[in-house]
C-alpha cells in the first residue's frame, strides 16, 4: 500500500462492498490479460479496490461503477509503467504498421477463442486497451477515454485501427489451419 | 442518416446506450443498405467472440480464494481504528448542538425542503444520465416488471400519460416508459419529446410513507425551479413525489404540468390496491434476443433485446398509442 490509509466508516464499507466488489473478478481478468503475470494482476486489482474504497465517497452514485474501478486501474498501470521506464514510450512502431493496412479482410466464419485471443495478443497493447475496453467491457467512447486519460477521437482512431488490424491476424488461423488440411 | 454517421453509431448501439429515435433511425438505415448491415453484423460477432473467448479463457481466470481473500483485507482496511482529531471533536461539538436545537419546530420544515431539493436534484440526474445520456449503471426494466417487484402503482405509467399530450403551448409525445435507478432511487421514468427537447417524468416512491415534493396547488402555480441548467417542476400525490424536468423553459413545463397533474396524481392516490402484472409482459423478462422471421422476403432478423421488452410491455398493456411505436422488422430487397 503507497497511499496512506484513511478510515472508512461501515456505512461506506456496506455500499462499497455491494457496489464495487462484485467487479474484483472481472477487474482481475482485465489485469491478467495486460500483465500476463498472475502475481502482478492480484497486486494490480488490490491496490485498485484498495484505492477504491479509500476514495469511495468521490464515486458519483449512478454512474458505472466498473468504469470508475477501470480508470483507477489504469491510473496504478501507468503509474508503475512510468517508474519502470524512465521515459514513456510515445511513440509505437506498430502503431505505424497499423495505419498502413492496406485492405480490411472479411472476418473468418468459425473462430475459437485461442484464435480471437491470439490475435487480439498480436496487436499492439495501445490498441488492444481500447478493443478489450469497448467490445470485452462494453464501455461507451467517453468512459474509455476518461480511463485511458486520451481524447475520443483518439479512441475513435485507434478502435478503427485496432479492429482493421484484428481482422488481419484473424485471416492467419484460418490460412495456417487450409494449409494444415 | 448516412453510412458513416450509422457507422459511428455501432458501438454505442450494441452498447443500448442511444435514444430509442436514434436507434430507431439506425435500424431504419440498417433495413435499406446492405453494406452497414453486413458491417454491423461483422462488428456485432467480433464483440461477441471477444467476449465470450475472455469469459471462457481459463488462463484469465482468478483464483477461487481471491475474491474472498481480497474482501477480508479490504475489510481489514475499513475497519482500522479510527483516531478522533481536533476536527472531529468540534464537529461532535456542533452535532450536540444541532440535536439541542433541533427540538423547535422549525426542524422539521427545514429538513423536509433538504430532502425535497436532494430528490429533485436526483430526479434531474436520472433525466440527464438516463433519457440524455443512457449512462445509468443498472439497466432499465420493464414498468410491469418494476410494478411486480417494487411498486404496484408504476403500472399506471403505462397508460397515463397517453402517446400524444396535447398542452396549450404545444404536443409532447412520449418516446419511451420504463423503470430505472439513479443515485440509489427508483423511479417510474416517460421519457418525451416536448418542443423538440426530451423531458422526463419521473415518479418515485415518498420516504417514510411520506411526500417529499409540493402539494399539487402550490407546484402548478409557479415553482419551477433550475437544478444543473435543467427546469424541475415537483408535486405529490398521497404517497408519490412526481417529477417533471427537461431543458425547456418554465412556462412549457409549467403547461405541460397542467395537463398531466390532474390525472396522474388521481390514479396515483387511487392505486392503494393492485392486482397481478399482465402474463405478456412478465412472460419475457429476461429475454435477450428474438428471431422475428420475415416470410414475405425470406429472410430472419434479430432484434435486440431491449426492443422486444419495450415492445412486450406496450402490447402487455394494450396500449394501441404505443404498440404503434414499435420498430418495423428490418426487410432486405428480395434477391
Amino acid at each position: 500500500m503507497t497511499k496512506k490509509e484513511a478510515p472508512v466508516d461501515e456505512h461506506a464499507w456496506a455500499s462499497f462492498e455491494a457496489e464495487a466488489l462484485p467487479h474484483a473478478d472481472q477487474l482481475f481478468r482485465v489485469a491478467m490479460w495486460f500483465e500476463r503475470n498472475r502475481q502482478e494482476a492480484e497486486d494490480l486489482v488490490q491496490d485498485t479496490m484498495t484505492q477504491a474504497l479509500q476514495s469511495f465517497h468521490r464515486f458519483q452514485r449512478g454512474t458505472n461503477c466498473r468504469a470508475w474501478l477501470m480508470t483507477i486501474l489504469q491510473h496504478i498501470r501507468s503509474n508503475r509503467r512510468r517508474s519502470r521506464f524512465r521515459s514513456p514510450v510515445i511513440d509505437d512502431p506498430n502503431d505505424r504498421i497499423a495505419e498502413t493496412i492496406p485492405f480490411v479482410p472479411p472476418l473468418p466464419e468459425r473462430l475459437t477463442d485461442e484464435d480471437i485471443l491470439g490475435a487480439l495478443a498480436r496487436i499492439p497493447p495501445h490498441l488492444q486497451e481500447v478493443i478489450v475496453m469497448c467490445d470485452v467491457e462494453e464501455f461507451s467512447y467517453k468512459e474509455i477515454a476518461r480511463t485511458l486519460a486520451i481524447p475520443i477521437g483518439t479512441v475513435m482512431s485507434r478502435l478503427h485501427r485496432g479492429r482493421a488490424l484484428l481482422r488481419q491476424q484473424l485471416r492467419t488461423p484460418a490460412d495456417r489451419r487450409q494449409k494444415e488440411i | 442518416m448516412q453510412c458513416r454517421e450509422v457507422r459511428d453509431l455501432f458501438d454505442s448501439y450494441l452498447a443500448q446506450e442511444l435514444l430509442t429515435e436514434t436507434n430507431h433511425e439506425i435500424l431504419r438505415h440498417l433495413s435499406g443498405c446492405p453494406t452497414c448491415r453486413a458491417d454491423f453484423a461483422e462488428r456485432r460477432a467480433l464483440r461477441e467472440a471477444l467476449q465470450r473467448a475472455f469469459a471462457r479463457a481459463r488462463d484469465l481466470e482468478p483464483r477461487s480464494e481471491f475474491s474472498a481473500e481480497l474482501g477480508v483485507k479490504l475489510r481489514d482496511i475499513a475497519q482500522a481504528p479510527q483516531r478522533p482529531g481536533l476536527f472531529s471533536h468540534w464537529l461532535a461539538l456542533a452535532a450536540t448542538l444541532v440535536v439541542g436545537l433541533g427540538l423547535a419546530g422549525t426542524w422539521w420544515w427545514a429538513n423536509r425542503l433538504i430532502r425535497d431539493r436532494d430528490l429533485a436534484a436526483v430526479a434531474v440526474g436520472d433525466h440527464r444520465n438516463c433519457a440524455l445520456h443512457f449512462t445509468l449503471a443498472e439497466k432499465p426494466i420493464s414498468l410491469a416488471e418494476a410494478a411486480q417487484h417494487y411498486d404496484a402503482a408504476y403500472r399506471i405509467l403505462e397508460e397515463v400519460p397517453p402517446a400524444e399530450i396535447l398542452t396549450s403551448s404545444g404536443t409532447a409525445r412520449v418516446l419511451e416508459r420504463h423503470s430505472c435507478v439513479y443515485a440509489g432511487r427508483r423511479f417510474a421514468h416517460v421519457v418525451l419529446q416536448y418542443h423538440e427537447k426530451v423531458v422526463s417524468l419521473l415518479v418515485t416512491k415518498g420516504e417514510d410513507g411520506a411526500s417529499t415534493s409540493l402539494p399539487l396547488d402550490a407546484a402548478l402555480h409557479g415553482d419551477v425551479r433550475r437544478i444543473d441548467d435543467m427546469s424541475v417542476l415537483s408535486f405529490r400525490s398521497a404517497r408519490h413525489s412526481i417529477f417533471l424536468t427537461g431543458d425547456v423553459d418554465r412556462a412549457e413545463l409549467s403547461s405541460l404540468a397542467e395537463v398531466l397533474a390532474g390525472p396522474l396524481t388521481r390514479r396515483l392516490s387511487s392505486s392503494q390496491t393492485h392486482s397481478s402484472p399482465p402474463a405478456f409482459a412478465t412472460a419475457y423478462p429476461r429475454l435477450t434476443t428474438v428471431m422475428s422471421n420475415d416470410s414475405q422476403n425470406g429472410i430472419n432478423l434479430t432484434f435486440p433485446g431491449p426492443f422486444w421488452r419495450r415492445a412486450s410491455n406496450a402490447l402487455g398493456a394494450k396500449c394501441p398509442e404505443a404498440a404503434r411505436r414499435l420498430p418495423r422488422p428490418i426487410a432486405a430487397p428480395a434477391g
